[in-house]
């Protein structure tokens, strides 16, 4: 076989010396194969990347592996919310069912129940908040307890609430002079303002102490209303089983206070929520600015949005202001002159007009004072740890349910902390969803005609309500004696009715948290690898029960969020597709050009007897050793590329959307074996492809062209 | 046995849609160790006599036997391989591949063979570049050659596998007359030497003097062979 090694030499020397003879192609074509291989290496490891990252978040997060959620549902499941909003998916009526029969699947370790809503929060006024402070206190004195401590804080609540009044007055005052008060509402507005005038009078708060309650009741029924401070906000939340959600996703973590205790009802409040919506808007635009100038090293002096958060601070002032009693107000105001160089005696209010006039010099010693001085004596978020909440939501049956429910803590995601998505929601228990969620199943919703028949309640028409109430006699009033309401058989021993602090106290089974509706639930995969295999195995279980469950993936189930990787990989595809498109028609051609002007050489070796594969061959190695040394050269660069990347700090997340497309602060591409191996594979392939028709032509070449005498 | 022979082959090519008589019920024998001139003027048919011959393209009736081998009979990869081993290729452009040296140039055609180790082959093709007088020049490319120095190269080339027959297709058209004279003269010692046939076309009549025998081509129409001295005094006339 010496003969063959021998030709095979000689047909590479003659392809690569052909390439060499003509270096300005060949870099040409090399150029065009590298940047090919490059955009696909550098293009694949940052997709491969990214879709680990979504893959991280959206499965350790809140998805799990698989989805199930009922078939009956209009809309499909979009975990994250989808362009209409809501999804609206039927009710799991039996989700203990469910559990009991899909945990049996192999491959699944863990059957999590999910109901996705929003609901509204009340979050009070900075005027209810103090009021609540010095009722407390109040109740405290009254009940005889004493000392200076007491005293003294009672004496600062006090005054707090009056320089309160004073700065609301001063605030109306200004409303009343540009507001037209011969309107309808003019007797309202003027009783309003009377309250409002004895209640900034001196001996207002002279008589406060006579009567405590009375004084309190006052301010809290006719003044307090009149400030206009936020009132609630919305809360997106995902009732489950806390105890089972915690197992099944591990980048869960709560940051402040502790889980929910085993069985109990409370709630864990989105982290990030609560930075962007109940954070004292002020120290959320320092937080900004930080982050902005650290991460991202945007300048105050530079850029816009900057400057309006620093003006939007200043203007914010009066929000502290309101939020410190005296005693506080004189400690920040006594610790922070010296620091930012204010005479003595300068009010509070310029005092801070100071510290939030930040510039680039003094950000960093400003925003270090903003949380050692007047962070910790004030209440920085308006829903905090500890808190009991009232949560509201439209239930399901149409009337709309409130329930109470113990903050116990902030929760966020490990990695994507930051994440626009994931740190939005709060997580709450599956009882007090239900609550809220307020769906009968169809036994209950039985009971509760056979109770109203009984009764003798008629169904009322709402415009004629009124009289079929009251107008005809005292109907209503001689049958409601027929029967007494046992509301708790109504609406089940956990229904709002009984005490709050009994429900917040108690302990529920396992049973009781499986045992009723869910809306969606979440399946945990040992091997997530096979979740093909296993989700064929759900189907056919859920067939097998008759369950009628819808099974999704992860991806599917997230929504629009979930396809974002496929865009981008659409987009790059489609990228790389047409390059190659454009590489394939530039190396066919400068091929074409390349075996025509070689005809008269190629006739020649043909003659003197080599064979037309040779010549193909020929060829096939010319282009397939540009293809393989530019694409190995594209993808070392590539490899070069993605290592620089990494090597600077990954592709920073930019927005909070990429910190959970990133599944972190920066994307580290990896660069994996796959893209690689496809981008040579495409490289070889097109440059194979482009050589085809060149090739045809070179086999067509017969030895009578070397005999042609023109030169 | 002749080592060519060619019965009454005639060779039509379509130009458009009219067709071109190349060649007319020629009938030819050729033996070995001839020296034969194929000479007439230009688009007399010479160059597709000697393609017929040298296996490059097949006829349009008649019979064309090379080596004893009848060519209609082959198929293209056989023709290759026949024209490997038996014919040899003198080129009026010397058509030298031009990214190799000398040497690998009249290396190429025994690498195709195969069968050589490498100090035979070595052996060989250096004998062959002295024997044509460029040893000096085997590592260098073809471009840094003269006309002549490159015909020499071919010659050593169209040698190198000891082939039965030399065919040459204007050797000497793109040289001046002396250089010419000298390839010629070059051909006629290894016609000598080795006793293999040559067949060359020109329509130079110095060159024809060269020859053993000449045949004459017009119209596709082949003359009678003529004798040497005869075709000489011809030349000379």
């Amino acid at each position: 076989m010496a003969g063959r090694r021998d030709r095979v030499r000689i047909l590479l020397r003659i392809a690569f010396r052909n390439l060499l003879a003509s270096k300005v192609r060949t870099g040409i074509l090399g150029a065009i194969v590298l940047v090919g291989s490059l955009i696909v290496v550098v293009g694949s490891s940052v997709l491969d990347s990214i879709d680990r990252g979504m893959r991280t978040s959206i499965q350790g997060s809140l998805a799990g592996q698989l989805q199930v959620y009922d078939a009956r549902s209009e809309g499909a499941l979009e975990l994250y919310g989808g362009l209409r909003g809501q999804s609206l998916l039927e009710p799991i009526e039996d989700f203990a069912k469910v559990k009991a029969v899909l945990s049996k699947v192999p491959n699944v370790k863990q059957v999590v129940p999910m109901g996705i809503d929003q609901a509204m929060v009340a979050t009070g006024n900075t005027f209810d908040v103090a009021l609540a402070r010095l009722r407390s206190d109040a109740r405290r004195l009254e009940a005889g307890e004493g000392g200076p401590e007491l005293r003294r804080d009672y004496a600062a609540h006090v005054a707090h609430l009056r320089r309160m009044v004073g700065l609301l007055r001063e605030e109306i005052a200004q409303a009343r002079s540009i507001v037209d008060l011969s309107g309808r509402d003019a007797a309202d507005r003027r009783r309003e303002w009377e309250a409002l005038e004895r209640a900034d009078t001196a001996e207002f708060w002279d008589a406060f102490d006579r009567d405590r309650y009375a004084s309190l009741e006052f301010l809290e029924n006719r003044v307090a209303p009149l400030a206009m401070d936020n009132a609630f906000t919305f809360l997106r939340y995902v009732g489950t089983d806390v105890d089972a959600y915690f197992r099944a996703f591990p980048l869960a973590e709560v940051v402040e206070g502790e889980r929910i205790p085993p069985g109990q009802r409370g709630i864990l409040i989105g982290k990030q929520f609560a930075e962007e919506w109940l954070k004292l808007k002020n120290a959320r635009r320092l937080d900004q600015i930080k982050d902005a100038r650290d991460r991202r090293g945007k300048r105050i002096a530079k850029d816009e949005e900057l400057q309006r958060w620093v003006r939007e601070n200043r203007s914010g002032i009066r929000e502290i202001l309101l939020k410190l009693d005296p005693v506080k107000a004189e400690e920040v105001a006594r610790e922070l002159r010296p620091a930012l160089g204010a005479a003595e005696g300068e009010p509070l209010e310029a005092v801070l007009g100071r510290l939030f006039a930040t510039t680039d010099e003094n950000f960093d010693q400003h925003h270090d004072l903003f949380y050692r001085v007047v962070a910790p004596r004030l209440r920085l978020y308006q829903i905090d740890v500890g808190d009991t909440i009232t949560v509201k939501a439209p239930s399901k049956s149409g009337y709309f349910s409130a329930i109470n429910v113990k903050v116990y803590g902030f929760l966020q995601f490990k990695g994507i902390e930051k994440s626009g998505i994931s740190g939005m929601w709060s997580v709450m228990d599956m009882l007090s969803f239900r609550d809220l969620y307020g769906y009968l199943t169809r036994e209950k919703a039985e009971e509760v005609k056979r109770l109203k028949a009984t009764m003798g309640a008629r169904e009322l028409e709402r415009d004629a309500a009124e009289e079929a109430l009251f107008g005809a006699g005292n109907a209503l009033v001689g049958e409601s004696k027929a029967g007494r309401i046992d509301e708790r058989a109504l609406v089940g021993p956990e229904r709002p009715g009984a005490p709050a602090a009994d429900l917040a106290a108690r302990v529920y089974t396992q049973d009781e948290i499986d045992g009723g509706v869910a809306l969606n639930a979440a399946l945990i995969l040992e091997d997530p690898g096979k979740l093909r295999a296993t989700a064929r195995d759900v189907r056919a279980a859920i067939e097998r029960e008759k369950l009628g469950l819808k099974v999704v993936d992860w991806q599917e189930a997230a929504g629009l969020v979930g396809q974002f990787v496929t865009l981008l990989r659409v987009v790059l595809f489609t990228a790389v597709l047409i390059f190659f498109a454009i590489a394939l028609v530039i190396i066919n051609n400068a091929m074409v050009m390349a075996t025509l002007q070689r005809v008269k050489e190629i006739g020649t070796m043909r003659a003197l007897g080599t064979q037309r594969r040779f010549v193909v061959a020929m060829l096939l190695v010319e282009i397939a050793a540009v293809g393989i040394l530019f694409g190995l050269a594209g993808a070392v660069l590539g490899a070069g590329v993605v290592g620089l990347i990494r090597a600077a700090g990954g592709i920073p997340a930019a927005t909070n959307f990429l910190y959970f497309v990133f599944s972190g602060p920066a994307l580290f591409p990896r660069l994996g074996a796959m893209p690689v191996g496809v981008s040579l594979a495409i490289v070889l392939l097109v440059a194979i492809l482009s050589a085809l028709y060149p090739a045809m032509i070179a086999m067509r070449v017969t030895p009578v062209e070397a005999m042609s005498s023109e030169d | 046995m002749p080592i060519v022979s060619l019965e009454n082959v005639s060779k039509d090519y379509m130009l458009g849609k009219t067709v071109v008589p190349a060649l007319r019920d020629v009938t030819l024998a050729v033996d070995r160790g001839e020296f034969l001139s194929i000479a007439g003027p230009s688009g007399s048919g010479k160059t597709t006599l000697l393609n017929l011959i040298g296996c490059v393209d097949t006829p349009t009736a008649g019979r064309v036997v090379v080596g004893g081998e009848d060519t209609s009979k082959l198929g293209e990869r056989a023709l290759t391989e026949l024209r490997l081993r038996t014919l040899g290729f003198i080129f009026q452009s010397f058509n030298l591949v031009s990214v190799l040296s000398v040497f690998q140039n009249v290396e190429f055609p025994l690498l195709l063979q195969g069968g050589l180790s490498k100090k035979e082959r070595a052996a060989r093709v250096l004998g062959l570049l002295e024997a044509v007088g460029i040893s000096d020049y085997a590592r260098h490319r073809p471009n840094e050659l003269s006309g002549g120095q490159r015909q020499r190269v071919a010659i050593a080339r169209a040698l190198v596998t000891r082939p039965a027959i030399v065919l040459a297709d204007e050797p000497t058209a793109n040289l001046d007359s002396a250089t010419g004279e000298n390839i010629i003269d070059l051909m006629k010692e290894m016609n000598r030497k080795d006793g293999t046939t040559f067949i060359f076309s020109t329509h130079d009549p110095k060159v024809m003097a060269h020859a053993s025998a000449i045949v004459r081509i017009a119209d596709g129409r082949l003359a009678a062979r003529e004798a040497v001295d005869a075709a000489a005094a011809a030349g000379r006339r």
